[in-house]
């Protein structure tokens, strides 16, 4: 109850500053419209050049699934590497080492708080957009698909914290974390169909999609597509079994790291 | 009266990797040089509830390190601590509840909210009723006098101002032990002077335990009863701040005015010394192992034609400086 007091708290407070600099909300408005705007476009293009369907899929089922991968990226999950990884590199973790907190739960609140604006404003407006240019596929327009959806929504942003989580703990042992913090990053991208759509990935690429903690993080990319009703149980499982996994490895991780603080200064 | 803080033979030694030129880029990744740093040299020190105590030394000395572990931020290499009768680094948590911490170099407050926002955000962290935050927040105004600023956003509040706001920040559940590292650092002298009387009327209405880190001797000499001088990891000296003047006084300053001009300066005898020669003034200093006062001045008015004289002991300052200098020794 305290623990949820206090999430409440950071997010409340969170989008209070995040009001005072609508400038970052412009941008990410930008950043979606562009990049989600561009690919779209492509895709448009390239299924049209197929003749409206390619390996059996529709444009609007493909556009779908990019658009919730896009959308789910308003929340800047992501940035929760960057944020610890700053807080190690700078000293400021020490300002929170000495709060009645879990550091680790405190940067979780914080980097959901960050997003929160967001992914508010910039998620519902551009269901209805892409509702009003492409109806809703099938596939998506049943109560099996909104009721897995929520699950499947705390799944991927469970998963996702842990995941950028232990890729931020390791600035607690090396120097510069970038590098693989950035090959990181790009998996779970590329596995989790931003660049490229699920259904169209070669085999080997298509399983690691949907049974790696890469894909996992946004498992809801794959869900307008036809098999999520067959498969949705099985995928959510192996995403919840991730989080298990992935959350003992970042407890274990940060027990180790706590003890290796060093902090500028005499 | 009890005491607060216990320290016994505490010693924090830092490892580090170090990269070796000769060396191989995949011995320096997997397998490197590593590198060990001893900041805390097996100290022991106890300190009393409601006591003011400055912890001082040089940089690199362990003051920082040691304030550190004493909140649970650090681990101890080995050793044993308690503060309020519990173990920082095992009881983090709980001890959190009772202190506070102001670190002069790094913000806890909310950049782009008013300071009311951190002071609301810190009463739920530390798990306070609404009502609680509500009646605590007007008292810490009245205390620190933040009404003028209290809505400002924190990023365009003034240096001594956000200080003020830290502090109170910190005060916010009332800790009965505050670790300030620092805390006038940046400051001019009429914000020093005000965050000093603060922390004397927390100390004096409520009690609170004071444990400072400062290079500003102004901090100890205003705020500190008891001053701990920490060089190389090791306390070398643990006193009553104004037993320190006294016992470290091996020299007195003499200023001397001239009824006109110093055109040439006379030799001096053996344990006197020019410190400072201006064609109005000199000032020397006397080393009493060698010479009396007595004795050094009858000497000075015998060689100058003497307007005003003023004999007084050296500054706190030079003391400790001499302090780090003979535990560089």
């Amino acid at each position: 109850m305290r623990e949820l007091r206090l999430g409440c708290k950071i997010v409340s407070t969170l989008l209070k500053n995040s009001l005072q600099y609508p400038g970052r909300l412009l941008l990410d408005i930008v950043a979606m419209l562009s990049w989600c705007g561009v690919c779209l476009l492509l895709y448009r293009y390239v299924f049209t050049l197929n003749g409206g369907t390619i390996k059996g899929t529709t444009f609007d089922v493909v556009a779908w699934s990019m658009f919730l991968y896009f959308a789910f990226s308003t929340l800047r999950l992501r940035s929760l590497t960057k944020t610890i990884t700053q807080d190690v590199i700078s000293g400021n973790v020490e300002m929170l080492f000495n709060k009645p907190v879990s550091y680790l739960v405190y940067r979780f609140w914080w980097q959901i708080g960050e997003g929160m604006l967001s992914f508010l404003v910039i998620a519902p407006i551009s269901v209805l957009v892409m509702v009003a240019l492409l109806g809703v596929p099938t596939t998506m327009a049943n109560w099996f698909f909104l009721a897995t959806l929520p699950i499947a929504m705390l799944g991927s942003a469970l998963l996702s914290l842990m995941f950028y989580g232990i890729f931020g703990v390791i600035a607690f042992w090396m120097t510069d974390p970038a590098p693989i913090q950035w090959i990181a990053d790009k998996f779970v991208m590329v596995l989790a169909g931003s660049y490229l759509p699920v259904a169209f990935f070669p085999k080997i690429m298509y399983v690691l999609a949907r049974f790696s903690p890469f894909g996992g993080t946004l498992i809801l990319s794959q869900m307008p597509y036809t098999t999520w009703k067959t498969d949705a149980w099985m995928l959510l499982s192996v995403q919840y079994l991730w989080i298990l996994i992935l959350g003992t490895v970042l407890v274990v991780m940060f027990r180790i790291a706590k003890q290796r603080v060093s902090i500028n200064g005499g | 009266m009890s005491t607060c803080i216990t320290v016994n033979n505490l010693t924090k030694r830092f490892e580090f990797s170090v990269k070796d030129p000769k060396a191989g880029w995949f011995k320096n990744l997997f397998a490197p040089t590593k590198k060990q740093v001893l900041a805390v040299d097996n100290i022991s020190f106890s300190v009393n509830c409601g006591e003011r105590v400055a912890f001082i030394g040089p940089n690199g000395a362990g003051k920082s390190t040691t304030i550190k572990m004493l909140t649970g931020i650090l681990f101890p290499t080995t050793g044993s601590m308690s503060v309020l009768g519990l173990d920082p680094s095992k009881d983090r948590k709980k001890l959190a509840y009772k202190i506070g911490t102001v670190f002069g170099q790094r913000s806890q407050l909310l950049p782009n909210l008013p300071l009311t926002d951190s002071l609301e955000f810190f009463g739920v962290m530390y798990d306070m009723t609404d009502d609680a935050i509500a009646e605590r927040i007007a008292e810490l105004i009245n205390i620190f006098d933040l009404k003028s600023f209290i809505d400002q956003p924190v990023r365009k509040l003034s240096l001594g101002q956000r200080m003020r706001g830290e502090l109170a920040a910190s005060l916010m559940h009332k800790p009965e032990i505050v670790f300030l590292d620092e805390p006038t650092i940046g400051l001019d002298v009429v914000a020093k002077k005000s965050l000093r009387d603060l922390l004397l009327k927390i100390n004096k209405t409520q009690g609170t335990t004071i444990f400072l880190t400062s290079h500003d001797v102004g901090d100890i000499e205003a705020l500190c009863d008891r001053t701990m001088v920490i060089n190389h990891g090791v306390v070398v000296k643990d006193m009553p701040t104004d037993e320190l003047a006294k016992t470290f006084v091996s020299e007195k300053y003499i200023d001397i005015v001239g009824k006109n001009e110093f055109k040439m300066l006379p030799e001096l005898p053996d344990g006197v010394s020019y410190v400072t020669k201006t064609p109005e003034k000199v000032t020397v200093g006397v080393d009493l192992k060698k010479l009396g006062v007595q004795s050094a001045l009858r000497a000075l008015l015998e060689r100058f034609d003497v307007e005003d004289i003023n004999v007084y002991n050296a500054e706190l300052e030079t003391i400790i400086r001499h302090i780090y200098e003979r535990g560089r020794v």
